[in-house]
């Protein structure tokens, strides 16, 4: 599926309320296969939220999903997974009693039938783990340890590693590279640009603006549960997205210098 | 530019594989639960001559069955980071009512049939209000145990059932199987199988999930409830189990049967090395754990020193013993 005229992914009309707080307000969003989309926007704009409702984490109040132009209903989030959408989550979801194999394959582990009875097979899956993690290029001794004995940078690194090693046709990453050191970020927009080019359509939400420009074809600005912006990424520079996402001219030092930035301008 | 590359590289790796030591460490809970037992059974066969003789050791997995088998259900409980306080009514409800029925000329194998569903029945009920409704397992199973309580005395009128010595179903209590009591062989075969799903299948690995982080489990598109709902039906059906061995072995079935025995089961569970919190459970501390208790109660009758001293020494190991998981294993015990 490299048609890009169908989308992989079409919300439209999203709307959920906790309580008090309308969390998404109408918001939308439409990413084409094989096509990297940055998520940004402030603390409490949504952006969480509506990528929770994509993976089946979140069931919202109103709203369509499409995939591959066909409408579905996730109630859970064994559906969506179902559906080859993966999420790596920002509290990373991991078990910390686990061990390393046992929460990569969490919620689908290998079974072998002894005398009739389905079983874990652990086996197979230390192994195929061990595979999956040395071809992310992620360094993780033995694949027994339980990972609330791991860094925080591996546990980032098994969190992404979970969400990239089956085969997804959505990868959706909420700040995959909050723990991580310069070379595991350098590795993880390497991995996204990778995944891509094989047509996984990619959702990536981080506050590290200056990696939206070096892997996303568009950005999408979010304020208050709804959509307030989009951009192409060759349209824009990082003091309008900054300027985007408060919601206001914003001299911002972390816009970085001027003179920097006229080349995509 | 390299300045200095000799730094970069030629270094060990930092980590390591776990050694011997590491895993002995990280499974401190069984270790610390271990060594008490050992020092237990050591201590009471050079203190008296009784207590290490066949007969004696046979009639303490005889006497510890049903402890084994509802702590072998309360260990998955607890690991989801629940509990189950209703197992000493449910213990007490079946052993009456296997009793009553038996006496009103039901089939012994129907009449445990029966007790069995009964006992899954609580569990669906009490586990409906855990996993769907989200009341915290405390107060539906705290509710549990003085209501089924309640139904066992206004069933007997507070009277206990005698069954009759000849019916086939007092063997179960009663009877010897190549040289073995029939509640041991039956402990033996409930453990086993615990151990199994607890250790090696989905079920068992997602139980684990859900108490130590029920969130990322049902993210990871496991249904969390089911989950939840079943442990309870297990313990309601471990507990009935047992209450069906109590009245086969007494030969009647009385409903002030197993007053705090759910106390005896939560504390063999926690002396093996289940975390309270959920998350960390393990089936062979619970069985050194039950042991241990059933040692401890039945050596101390042995030395002639009085029963009632084994509730206090109860009480004290259960508090070292944690004591030394949190101290001498640290590694087990991170981040909690």
């Amino acid at each position: 599926m490299t048609d890009t005229s169908v989308s992989r992914v079409r919300m439209t009309g999203i709307s959920k309320r906790y309580g008090a707080l309308q969390s998404l307000d109408n918001a939308s969003l439409d990413l084409k296969p094989g096509e990297v989309l940055g998520l940004v926007g402030d603390n409490g704009a949504g952006k969480s939220t509506i990528s929770k409702v994509l993976s089946g984490a979140v069931i919202p109040d109103t709203g369509t999903i499409e995939i591959d132009g066909r409408t579905v209903s996730f109630t859970s989030p064994a559906d969506a997974r179902a559906a080859r959408i993966e999420m790596v989550y920002q509290d990373l979801a991991l078990c910390d009693t686990i061990d390393v194999a046992g929460n990569l394959f969490l919620g689908r582990e290998p079974k072998r039938r002894l005398a009739g009875v389905p079983m874990l097979d652990k086996t197979l899956m230390h192994a195929r783990a061990r595979d999956m993690l040395s071809n992310l290029g992620i360094v993780i001794p033995d694949t027994r340890m339980k990972v609330e004995n791991l860094s925080g940078g591996q546990r980032q690194s098994i969190a992404i590693g979970r969400a990239a090693s089956f085969n997804p046709s959505v990868l959706i990453m909420d700040e995959p590279t909050a723990a991580l050191a310069v070379a595991e970020v350098e590795a993880v927009l390497e991995l996204i640009r990778t995944v891509s080019k094989r047509g996984v359509s990619v959702i990536l939400i981080t506050h590290r603006l200056q990696d939206l420009f070096l892997v996303c074809d568009r950005i999408q600005v979010m304020y208050e549960g709804r959509n307030v912006a989009e951009r192409r990424i060759e349209d824009t520079n990082i003091e309008e997205v900054v300027n985007l996402i408060v919601g206001r001219k914003f001299a911002a030092r972390s816009a970085g210098h001027p003179a920097e930035r006229s080349v995509s301008a | 530019m390299s300045a200095e590359p000799n730094a970069y590289a030629g270094h060990q790796p930092r980590m390591r594989e776990a050694t011997l030591l590491d895993r002995t460490i990280a499974h401190g809970g069984v270790m610390s639960i271990a060594l008490f037992f050992i020092v237990c059974c050591l201590f009471f066969s050079v203190t008296t001559n009784a207590f290490l003789t066949a007969p004696n050791l046979l009639n303490i997995v005889r006497q510890s069955a049903p402890l084994l088998i509802v702590a072998a259900a309360m260990t998955f409980v607890i690991t989801t980071g629940g509990i189950d306080l209703s197992v000493g009514s449910v213990l007490a409800l079946t052993a009456t009512l296997s009793a009553a029925s038996l006496q009103a000329g039901i089939p012994w194998p129907v009449a445990i049939l029966m007790m069995l569903a009964l006992g899954a029945l609580v569990g669906v009920i009490q586990g409906y209000f855990i996993a769907y409704e989200r009341i915290p397992a405390f107060i539906v199973t705290l509710a549990g145990l003085s209501v089924i309580r309640g139904f066992a005395l206004l069933i007997t009128g507070g009277y206990s059932i005698p069954i009759e010595p000849t019916s086939p179903f007092v063997a179960i209590g009663r009877a010897w199987v190549f040289g073995i009591p029939a509640p041991a062989l039956i402990a033996t075969v409930v453990l086993v199988i615990a151990y199994i799903v607890f250790n090696e299948t989905h079920f068992g690995r997602y139980v684990t999930g859900v108490g130590a982080n029920a969130e990322a489990t049902r993210r990871a598109g496991v249904d969390t409830r089911r989950i939840i709902l079943w442990v309870y039906v297990l313990s309601g059906m471990a507990a009935a189990a047992a209450g069906i061995i109590l009245a086969a072995r007494l030969g009647s079935g009385s409903s002030n049967a197993g007053q705090g025995f759910e106390l005896d089961v939560i504390a063999a569970v926690v002396l093996g090395g289940t975390s309270l919190f959920g998350g960390r459970g393990s089936l062979a501390g619970t069985i050194l754990g039950a042991l241990t208790v059933a040692v401890l109660a039945n050596g101390l009758i042995l030395s002639h020193l009085s029963p009632f001293f084994t509730p206090i020494v109860t009480g004290f190991i259960i508090l070292v013993a944690i004591w030394l998981n949190f101290r001498l294993f640290r590694g087990g015990a991170r981040g909690r």
